[in-house]
């Protein structure tokens, strides 16, 4: 490449940072505006907005109630994603593809169908929107990238381990859970991380199957329609923040594990 | 890599050595795992089962009742199979100029999306020092760790009426009045790429990342010039994740929800707002709702599919 188209290259990417990060950073500004009016000029600050977010008992209930979905949702789907991971890896028989194919299905449907076909569904088996409902839907859309953060891990891990267990008498249960499993746990806790964000992050799912009690990105969905105010600022900075902190402890831990696995 | 337990408790039975010399569970384990397989079926079972019913079976009940006369089942009125629904999208006119405005807008936006993010993604992988790439990723995917809600709203922050961008405009003297950028195709375009970029980017890194720097070099030492060695190295070689994507950016968008109801006005009514729509009203709108649904969820899978099936011809003619 010349010289030129690698300057511009450059270029392009620090504009896109800046398209990226430039919105976030106003909108983290945006929640010290002493006004009801979001918009600038900014004339006068005030911490009042972060403030009133830990008093509002609306947004606190909210944000436990997106954890508590984040957290049983992930652990559905790891348990479920691990076990289809470990069906299918290194064995071929007929109908895997048919398997597989189902399996990545629910990652490749466009998110309103999706949350739509589950609303169908929902009322079909006779779930009532709410919490379980929300929950469910959340763990069937996080498998997929379970099943396939775990085959990669999975294949990379010797044979001859599972046959050395096997050797020494270990039946194949006592062998998934002390060679396989602990071998798999870093790809486990990146998924798992992974899945929490998706869950804690959706919309979508949560707006169509969720009761009357509001997932937090519906609440902040809902105020967005009511009108604009410095409060939604502070909530999002919040979240932004939590979910940032979130993702950079996976992808830290995640990466010392495998590092320290491979050194082993 | 370690296991739980240290070699040094193996004299005294560990909880695994107590589990397996435990009757009722020896037992068991002998009747799960008599022969391989058997073995293979005990491991099976739950998965054929949990994918045929969680991850297929939503999708068939769509499929049953957008077929149906009336649901949710009201008692004075027994539901039949019927093929009207399908039948009211072709007939009126409403309902597929939303459609085709998706799919042309989807598919415009994937596009866009793969020419900006070609040279960000060839940029990291090829001009960026190894030992800085993992730094430079990091600074694109932080905002991705954010949600879809919170990330339009940044972008409504950023070209509202009082919004940032024209706040500049209006400090350069390129504009006297502030630009209604809010509610049109531009803030709606602007605010899925925001949100898709990253599908586009990985791919395409990690597939730019594999090509060996010396296959460009040899090229070079052959006297192929910079745009010829992009076409017939670099591209065909980026083939496979430009396929993958194209694919994830132009589902997803085609599945937002929140964006074009937040960042779209009127004039850029997209189809699943028109199918949330059915869902909304009370009564028996639902069925029509489900139709709609299978059918933009059939066209997305086969616009998606045929490109793929179109791309791994094309790579499969590298390869060889």
């Amino acid at each position: 490449m010349t010289r030129n188209t690698r300057i511009l290259m450059q270029c392009i990417y620090w504009a896109f940072v800046l398209y990226l990060l430039v919105p976030l950073f106003l909108m983290m500004l945006m929640g010290f505006k002493d006004s009801k009016f979001i918009g600038f000029p900014i004339r006068s600050w005030t911490l009042d907005w972060y403030l009133g977010v830990f008093n509002d008992t609306a947004v606190v209930q909210a944000l436990g109630y997106s954890a508590v979905i984040a957290v049983v949702s992930t652990a559905i789907a790891l348990f479920m994603g691990t076990w289809i991971a470990v069906a299918l890896t290194g064995r071929s028989f007929w109908g895997r593809a048919i398997i597989l194919g189902l399996t990545l299905l629910p990652a490749v449907i466009p998110g309103v169908i999706s949350a739509i076909a589950f609303r169908i569904a929902a009322r079909v088996v006779g779930m009532e929107p709410g919490m379980w409902a929300i929950i469910w839907s959340h763990a069937i859309h996080n498998v997929p990238f379970v099943v396939l953060v775990v085959m990669a891990r999975l294949s990379t891990l010797p044979k001859s381990y599972g046959e050395a267990a096997r050797d020494l008498g270990a039946d194949p249960i006592i062998t998934f859970f002390r060679v396989t499993l602990p071998y798999l746990t870093p790809a486990m806790i990146g998924g798992g991380v992974f899945c929490m964000l998706l869950s804690f992050d959706d919309f979508v799912r949560s707006f169509f199957l969720g009761g009357y009690e509001p997932t937090l990105p519906v609440l902040i969905f809902a105020k967005l329609r009511s009108g604009m105010s410095p409060e939604i600022n502070a909530i999002s900075t919040i979240v932004l923040v939590l979910t940032a902190l979130l993702g950079l402890w996976a992808e830290r831990s995640m990466r010392g594990m495998s590092k320290r696995a491979a050194n082993d | 890599m370690t296991l739980s337990n240290a070699p040094g408790k193996a004299d005294r039975p560990g909880f695994w050595g107590r589990l397996s010399g435990f009757g009722p569970y020896a037992a068991l384990t002998e009747v799960l795992f008599a022969s391989p397989r058997r073995q293979f079926l005990v491991l099976l079972t739950i998965p054929v089962i949990w994918v045929f019913v969680t991850h297929l079976g939503p999708i068939l009940q769509m499929l049953n009742v957008s077929l149906l006369t009336n649901y949710p089942p009201s008692p004075n009125k027994v539901p039949s199979y019927t093929l009207e629904h399908y039948g009211k999208f072709f007939t009126e006119g409403i309902f597929i100029t939303p459609f085709i405005r998706t799919m042309v807008f989807s598919t415009v936006l994937t596009l866009t999306t793969l020419i900006i993010m070609y040279p960000v993604a060839y940029f990291l992988a090829r001009h960026v020092p190894r030992n800085r790439q993992m730094l430079f990723l990091m600074l694109l995917l932080i905002p991705f760790w954010v949600g879809e809600v919170v990330r339009i709203f940044a972008m409504m922050i950023l070209l509202g009426n009082n919004g940032a961008l024209n706040l500049v405009l209006q400090f350069l003297g390129l504009t006297e009045r502030p630009i209604p950028f809010m509610y049109t195709g531009f803030s709606l375009s602007a605010g899925i790429i925001y949100l898709t970029a990253l599908y586009m980017l990985m791919p395409l890194y990690s597939a730019l990342e594999k090509i060996p720097a010396n296959y460009s070099e040899a090229a070079a030492d052959l006297g192929a010039g910079p745009w010829t060695r992009f076409r017939r190295i670099t591209l065909p070689l980026s083939l496979e994740g430009i396929a993958s994507g194209c694919t994830l950016v132009f589902l997803i968008s085609t599945g937002m929800y929140a964006t074009p109801v937040l960042l779209g006005g009127p004039s850029t009514t997209l189809f699943s707002e028109v199918i949330a729509g059915f869902f909304h009203v009370a009564g028996d709108q639902w069925p029509v709702g489900a139709a709609f649904s299978c059918i933009m969820l059939l066209t997305a899978l086969a616009v998606s599919g045929g490109f793929n099936k179109i791309m791994g011809h094309l790579a499969g003619r590298v390869k060889k």
